[in-house]
């Protein structure tokens, strides 16, 4: 009898871990820039995954299971992306990856799922580099826009103004090198009495921006074409201004480094250079035709982000998962090569409208939404006046 | 090439020049005296960027509360350098200089995440007070009145520290401590004093340039970072703890990295490595440093 009693505790015992598989969750390995110069962006995009995942979850998750985000701070390192991207994938059984920002760390997170055999979303990393043919694997996809579309966008506005001697600026490493090699290569051809007259190459983070600024105005530009972002982007506006920057291109200027969004125009506020054309992911205010699901997505994610401004860098996160879902739905399994397969060419939804994984490059046609910056009344700060989704390029490669 | 050209490029390089002065000088004395390599000491700038902005939300984010704002930045920044000092680095002094390293990039680590936790990893932003809100015209280069003031005080701080460590009791004192520490305990004179008030000073530079680079600068995560690499820089350069040294190094990294440009424009940092690269090689102990005994 004691034998038979301890059988059953020993069957009761085993049985704990085997419910607790039952209602496992669908692990995601989120490696991101959550500290540094870039969390500007990464704390954003993580939060809009986090958002999609508690609504995903509270409606009974995907295939009956709940998902799990697990985020690690990727430093914007190369080196520490990949490390982190390998812990979760083996020691924490990440199923699927989301994440890296920069256009170091995804080529380099993307040779971790390739090896492992595991999907990996890019929601921010924009080089070409990360899905050109010699490096595209069937597990890697892109939600993030990429250089040639944003390059591309840049010279079709640009073509468009009465110029004839255009600058440029932007960072000094892939992503900057990148995009300027596409939008030269477009302009020549939409425009080719066009003159680059100066190309200025700061290094990413340079606090001083004067001596490039006063470099290129001994140019004479009438127009310039530039990639810096974040905090970069607020040092050229502060820097420039008083210098007269602005005024002697007479706002000529247009930015393709999202800082169109709240993220930016927010803490410039009436410093904002208004006139010059910027763009964005997520313009999040959307004067005139704004769709009702983005509006209702912009009211959850401030009440999810406390947040009263938001960030046009959420619905990435939030993208990503969307699209990762319709991935595990389409195959009906949540085994990498059958949701790798069942992505390939899948079409899914996000708050900005649908977008769709080209069967082959595996990159999203994603655009991003451009228009001049101006003044409103509502807001004490810069807004995109009539978002134009530009999409020149869906299949680059 | 126009002359006015050349002449507001030579400008451009004496503001960046002047911003690294303010930034490094602390850098410089705290090594000169204490012989500390201090890490933090860009943490110290950031959170004078942080708190700068903090106290101009709180009293008013347009008018002249920039001022009240960056000094009440430099001496909350200045106390906690002291506090710092007085509590935790004193405890290290005895020990190999690697403790030290160590225990200051700590602090980097430290207040790095302490900044992410209380002002978030959004980027921020101070307007340039609306008294040097505008610009003047020298020698057909447009100056922004911003500017012209940092170089001013740049060189007040320059002349004054020097004036002060030169020619009052309390300079001669710092000089002492610098040379032999023991003997001037010996004698005695109140050496912990001397360093809390040095730390302090150095830290109040710190900050303060912290606040003042706010108008024409973004304040983002990591800005700790990127300014202690060029204040490292302009100080290997200058050499390591002379005070003149420090000056000359930043004068010279400005116009390097500012003619640097318009020779290599697709290697904007090429120019300052490249002579870094060279001092290193022809004197390691910097133009007007000495070398270690």
């Amino acid at each position: 009898m004691p034998l038979r009693r301890l059988l059953a505790l020993a069957c009761a015992v085993a049985m704990v871990p085997s419910f607790a598989m039952a209602k496992d969750t669908i692990k995601i390995g989120f490696p991101i820039p959550l500290s540094g110069p870039t969390s500007v962006y990464g704390v954003p995009i993580l939060k809009g995954a986090q958002m999609a995942v508690a609504e995903i979850n509270a409606k009974g998750g995907v295939l009956g299971q709940d998902l799990e985000i697990l985020p690690r701070d990727s430093k914007a390192n190369a080196d520490e992306a990949v490390r982190l991207a390998r812990e979760l994938i083996i020691k924490d059984g990440a199923q699927f990856l989301i994440g890296t920002l920069t256009s170091a760390e995804a080529p380099a997170v993307s040779t971790i799922s390739k090896e492992n055999k595991i999907v990996f979303l890019a929601p921010a990393a924009k080089t070409t580099q990360l899905t050109s043919p010699q490096n595209i694997h069937p597990y890697v996809f892109r939600v993030a826009s990429n250089t040639a579309i944003e390059g591309q966008s840049g010279a079709i506005i640009v073509s468009k103004w009465q110029v004839k001697k255009i600058a440029t600026i932007a960072p000094d490493y892939a992503y900057g090198r990148d995009v300027m090699a596409a939008f030269t290569a477009h302009l020549k051809q939409l425009r080719p009495d066009i003159e680059i007259v100066d190309q200025q190459w700061p290094k990413l983070g340079e606090p001083d921006l004067t001596p490039f600024i006063t470099a290129q105005m001994s140019k004479q530009p009438d127009a310039v074409y530039c990639a810096l972002f974040a905090g970069d982007f607020l040092t050229l506006v502060k820097q420039g201004t008083p210098l007269g920057y602005f005024k002697a291109i007479e706002n000529r200027l247009a930015d393709g480094g999202e800082v169109g969004a709240v993220d930016v125009t927010q803490p410039l506020g009436a410093d904002f250079p208004y006139g010059i054309w910027a763009d964005a992911y997520d313009p999040v205010i959307w004067p005139g035709k704004e769709p009702a699901e983005h509006k209702a997505f912009i009211e959850r994610l401030k009440a999810f982000m406390k947040s009263d401004v938001g960030s046009g860098w959420a619905a990435q996160g939030y993208s990503s998962i969307l699209a990762l879902v319709a991935g595990i739905q389409k195959a009906g399994s949540t085994d990498s090569d059958k949701v790798a397969a069942a992505m390939a060419g899948l079409t899914y939804e996000t708050p900005l409208g649908k977008r769709t994984f080209d069967p082959k490059t595996h990159d999203a046609d994603a655009g991003e939404f451009w228009g001049v910056m101006v003044k409103d009344a509502a807001y004490p700060y810069a807004i995109i006046s009539s978002p134009t989704y530009y999409n020149p390029a869906p299949m680059t490669n | 090439m126009a002359a006015s050209f050349l002449f507001s490029q030579f400008v451009g390089g004496l503001t960046t020049a002047m911003f690294l002065f303010l930034i490094a000088s602390g850098l410089s004395l705290v090594f000169g005296v204490m012989r500390v390599i201090n890490f933090a000491h860009g943490s110290f700038y950031m959170l004078g960027a942080y708190l700068a902005w903090q106290m101009v939300q709180w009293l008013h984010p347009s008018g002249e509360t920039f001022w009240p704002a960056a000094l009440f930045a430099a001496a909350c920044v200045a106390l906690l350098g002291a506090i710092v000092e007085r509590l935790l680095l004193r405890f290290l002094y005895g020990r190999e200089e690697l403790y030290q390293l160590l225990f200051t990039y700590a602090l980097v680590l430290i207040l790095g995440d302490a900044a992410k936790y209380i002002w978030g990893t959004g980027q921020l932003s101070v307007s340039r007070p609306p008294i040097l809100g505008g610009s003047i015209m020298l020698f057909g280069a447009t100056v922004p009145l911003y500017n012209l003031f940092v170089m001013a005080l740049g060189l007040a701080i320059a002349v004054g520290g020097w004036r002060m460590l030169s020619g009052t009791g309390a300079g001669r004192m710092v000089r002492a401590a610098s040379y032999d520490r023991e003997m001037l305990d010996a004698l005695g004179a109140n050496v912990g004093a001397i360093y809390t008030g040095m730390f302090a000073v150095s830290s109040f530079l710190a900050g303060l340039s912290g606040a003042l680079v706010t108008p024409i600068v973004g304040i983002v995560p990591g800005m700790d970072v990127e300014i202690i690499v060029q204040a490292f820089i302009v100080v290997v350069i200058g050499g390591l703890g002379s005070f003149w040294g420090t000056f000359w190094g930043s004068l010279i990294y400005g116009q390097v990295l500012s003619f640097g440009i318009l020779i290599f424009p697709g290697f904007s940092l090429f120019s300052v490595f490249a002579l870094m690269a060279v001092i290193l090689v022809v004197r390691p102990w910097g133009l007007l440093g000495r070398p270690i005994r």
